[in-house]
């Protein structure tokens, strides 16, 4: 460490990142991004999912490495960034589920791994406890230190895990979505010992969703889109609306599918609830209708889905596909009952990716595909693969190719055509445009589009507000487990703001 | 489309590396030790290579599937012992041989009934991992000691000399020359090889080894498949247990002990990984026949007993590593293969938009 001996002043840049760049194949994930903080300073990062903030952080951590760019603390150039150099450095992450030893007593959570000893080698409890405690009080947080972890609130865990970092000389402090399970009181409490930090000249990174928050406790606020800065502002020159703007951006080459939309109802959801997901949920969607849904993490839109398609509990209500009840138990029975799910998380649970593009694609269809005493139909199956395979512009040297050796955008066409070989009469997709280059994305989009001219009923799931008003007829907004806002074509209210302050919580009436 | 490039090359090599290890084995084998290729020696290989290469089939379902049978050996000494038990005549126990319950049942009856009794052995182990969510290598070496323990309570640790001759056709038999056991291997590897290429229930497997998650999500059951694996593997123990008496005609308690490390190396060894998802029967098939042809080997050589385990430890070792190389490989060679990291999940998934 360095030390300057001068009190530290409150202007200078303490981390200054330059042209960072970083691809993935297929996807530019940071884009020549400049990002600086001064010291004392709590600094907010905000953008959608996928604006390239966690591969930002990943790479000031040293976890991700850097295509190009450079990194600067206190104006001298780190070299290298491993993990071990980014800690030396005094850089610490706090993330959102925090990582303590939840059996241990608080204390021995701070002195891990360097527990005072007796003179007989045993752990010297008293000193143990007292020694943290005093490491405690000097921050002025007050906390039994003898309680174990787990007894702990969400709050007093996030407050120990800074503490952990300030004792082992942290400089800045990266909070990713702190307040993601907070109450109001809880929220002050944090926010007081963040800006109690702060006065000691400790610089915060602050990570969040939730932008009134970052009104209340920011300095300065970054903004990123697209894996771009898009500016940064001091926090007293711009407002809620202003910061919508920046992270929705404008003017960017737009989407626009034509609408499809017949009058039949196909699928009926009618007050199902789920309890700790959502709430009293209803809408319904007709034949070659394409609806968005859109919501925070832990509003209930994730869940929905996965409950839709029997991934997991769907919950009580009534939902009807074309009149008739539907259950789904299992997957198995989703597809049988004609509804299909391309899951967000594309890794897990959308790709069996050891295996080649032509059993994906045909893992939802094999008890068509099976002739007499369980053997496969290799023409039929080699028929299908490679129909899909062209109909969806998918790119590998052939259907014998493993999914993972192709690009993100690719293995989303596997997805899509494993999903329509089923010919689905409703389609549930989970951000399909997450982790695809721009082509890929327009693929995509344009993919949606030939289905729900087929008559398919399409539901997306995505925080990508811009792409859903290109896309839908109409979008529905999720918050705290309830369908709280309906936006739609016909009443021509589809205004990005809007939807985003309404995903935001912010106020409006409910009209749902 | 795009030419065949290096990774393509190292892809294809470590996939079929196996053969090329075999006919470099042939050789080497062939030119230093005299008599290695004759009729006698070739078919000593097969013959002793057919328990362990039915094994293998069933063990590489499970490997296929991600899981692991450790009790399969169990399931051998236990079955060799109830079929010596239900066939054989009762007689007083005597320097440590003895004779059976007395019942005198007739072979006919006795093969489908260590068949079922095998099958059902699979089927409990996989209930339990799949119905009960208990660990599966916890379960199957508990469910190993259980049958140990059976076959030594049941036979009272003594040997019962002197299986039917209809029983022991299967292990001991001819037709035309060719040993029964042989004959019978080959057709269940080509059976297998079939099911596991072919076939719906081949295809879960696979797809349920590599990524449980998103068989499920395609529709699958994950915890029909893998019961339906066990259930194989069992089945296919009892079988080796089955060929195994017939071989030796008596029937020793703790037959079959140890044979596992020897089963799973040759299924790995035969490019069928320990981190599921991957490998084929006939490449398993290539590794019972390195495995047969080195351990023939070593006792032709006259390597001193006391070398032969590290020798062979050695060889699974360098398996393993193979193993572990090709797997990474494909890891890395993926362009968006799931990495580890401490991102909040807020953007973990969004990381790379």
């Amino acid at each position: 460490m360095v030390e300057t001996g001068a009190l530290p002043r409150r202007d200078m840049t303490l981390l200054d990142m330059r042209g960072i760049s970083k691809s993935y194949p297929g996807v530019k994930a940071l884009e020549d991004a400049d990002f600086a903080v001064r010291r004392g300073e709590i600094h907010g990062l905000v953008g959608k999912n996928g604006a390239g903030k966690s591969t930002l952080m990943g790479i000031l951590m040293g976890i991700r490495e850097a295509d190009s760019g450079t990194i600067a603390i206190e104006g001298e150039t780190l070299h290298q960034a491993s993990p071990q150099t980014m800690i030396d450095a005094g850089i610490s992450y706090v993330p959102q589920h925090i990582n303590l030893l939840n059996t241990l007593t608080v204390a021995e959570n701070i002195l891990v791994g360097n527990l005072p000893k007796n003179r007989f080698g045993l752990v010297d409890w008293k000193a143990v406890n007292e020694d943290s405690q005093a490491r405690l009080s000097r921050l002025g947080l007050k906390l039994d230190v003898r309680q174990p972890v787990e007894g702990l609130s969400v709050a007093e865990r996030t407050m120990l895990a800074i503490a952990k970092a300030l004792f082992n000389d942290a400089r800045l402090i990266i909070l990713d979505e702190p307040t993601a399970a907070l109450s109001r009181v809880d929220i002050d409490l944090l926010f007081g010992f963040v800006r109690a930090q702060q006065e000691q000249g400790v610089a915060f990174i602050y990570i969040s969703h939730h932008l009134e928050e970052v009104f209340e406790i920011c300095d300065r606020v970054t903004v990123m889109r697209d894996g771009r800065i898009v500016g940064m502002r001091a926090i007293n020159e711009i407002d809620v609306a202003d910061l919508i703007h920046m992270m929705v951006g404008g003017g960017v080459e737009e989407y626009q599918r034509e609408s499809s939309a017949g009058h039949e109802l196909v699928f009926e959801v009618q007050d199902l609830s789920r309890r700790g997901a959502y709430e009293h949920v209803s809408f319904a969607l007709r034949r070659g209708e394409v609806i968005g849904i859109s919501g925070l993490q832990g509003s209930g839109v994730d869940e929905l889905a996965q409950g839709l398609f029997g991934l997991e509990r769907m919950g009580v209500g009534d939902v009807t596909i074309a009149g008739e009840a539907y259950r789904p138990g299992s997957p198995k029975s989703a597809f049988e009952a004609g509804v299909a799910y391309l899951p967000q998380d594309r890794h897990r649970y959308g790709l069996v990716q050891l295996r080649s593009v032509r059993e994906n694609v045909t893992y939802s269809v094999l008890d068509r595909l099976v002739g007499r005493l369980g053997v496969l139909m290799r023409q039929d199956e080699q028929a299908i693969t490679e129909e899909y395979i062209d109909k969806l512009g998918i790119v590998t040297p052939g259907p014998e190719q493993r999914t993972l050796l192709l690009s993100g955008g690719n293995q989303q066409k596997v997805v899509f055509a494993k999903l329509a070989a089923t010919q689905p009469a409703v389609l549930i997709l989970h951000e399909p445009s997450q982790g695809v280059d721009v082509q890929a994305k327009v693929d995509i989009f344009n993919i949606i589009n030939d289905l729900s001219r087929q008559g398919v009923a399409i539901m997306i799931i995505s925080s990508e507000v811009r792409e859903l008003i290109g896309l839908c007829d109409r979008i529905l907004v999720m918050y705290e487990g309830r369908i709280t806002k309906e936006f739609s074509r016909a009443a021509d209210n589809m205004q990005p703001e809007d939807i985003l302050l309404a995903i935001e919580g912010g106020p409006g009436d409910a009209d749902a | 489309m795009r030419t065949p490039n290096r990774h393509d090359l190292l892809e294809f090599l470590t996939r079929h590396f196996i053969w090329v290890v075999l006919v470099f084995t042939v050789v080497v084998f062939g030119l230093t030790i005299k008599g290695y290729l004759g009729l006698a020696n070739i078919a000593n290989i097969l013959i002793t290579g057919s328990v362990l290469g039915v094994m293998v089939i069933g063990q590489s379902l499970c490997l296929m599937a991600r899981k692991l049978d450790l009790s399969a050996e169990g399931t051998v000494s236990l079955v060799a012992v109830v079929a010596a038990w239900l066939m054989l005549p009762y007689r007083e126990t005597d320097l440590a041989q003895a004779g059976g319950l007395g019942v005198e049942l007739d072979p006919l009856i006795v093969i489908p009934l260590i068949l079922a009794l095998g099958a059902l052995i699979g089927f409990v182990n996989g209930f339990m991992i799949m119905k009960l969510n208990m660990n599966f290598f916890i379960v199957t070496l508990a469910m190993q000691l259980v049958l140990r323990g059976l076959a030594l309570a049941i036979s009272e640790g003594a040997i019962m000399p002197g299986t039917p001759a209809a029983f022991n056709w299967l292990g001991g038999g001819r037709i035309a020359g060719i040993p029964v056991s042989v004959i019978a291997t080959i057709g269940l590897y080509l059976v297998f090889g079939f099911v596991m290429s072919r076939m719906q229930f081949g295809r879960k497997v696979y797809a349920v080894g590599a990524n449980e998650d998103a068989a499920r999500a395609s529709g699958f059951s994950p915890a029909r498949t893998v019961i339906l694996v066990y259930t194989a593997s069992g089945f296919l123990a009892a079988l080796a247990g089955w060929m195994l008496l017939g071989r030796l005609e008596t029937s020793v308690p703790n037959l079959g002990i140890g044979l596992t490390l020897n089963v799973v190396a040759a299924a790995v060894i035969g490019g069928v990984s320990l981190k599921g998802g991957e490998g084929s029967i006939i490449g398993a098939f290539a590794g019972v026949l390195f495995l047969a042809m080195v351990n023939n080997a070593l006792n032709l050589m006259n390597v001193d007993p006391l070398w032969v385990n590290a020798v062979r430890g050695l060889i699974i070792l360098v398996a393993l590593i193979i193993d572990a190389q090709k797997t990474r490989y494909a890891g890395r060679a993926g362009p968006s293969a799931p990495t580890t990291t401490v991102v909040a999940d807020a953007d973990q998934n969004a990381a790379v938009s």
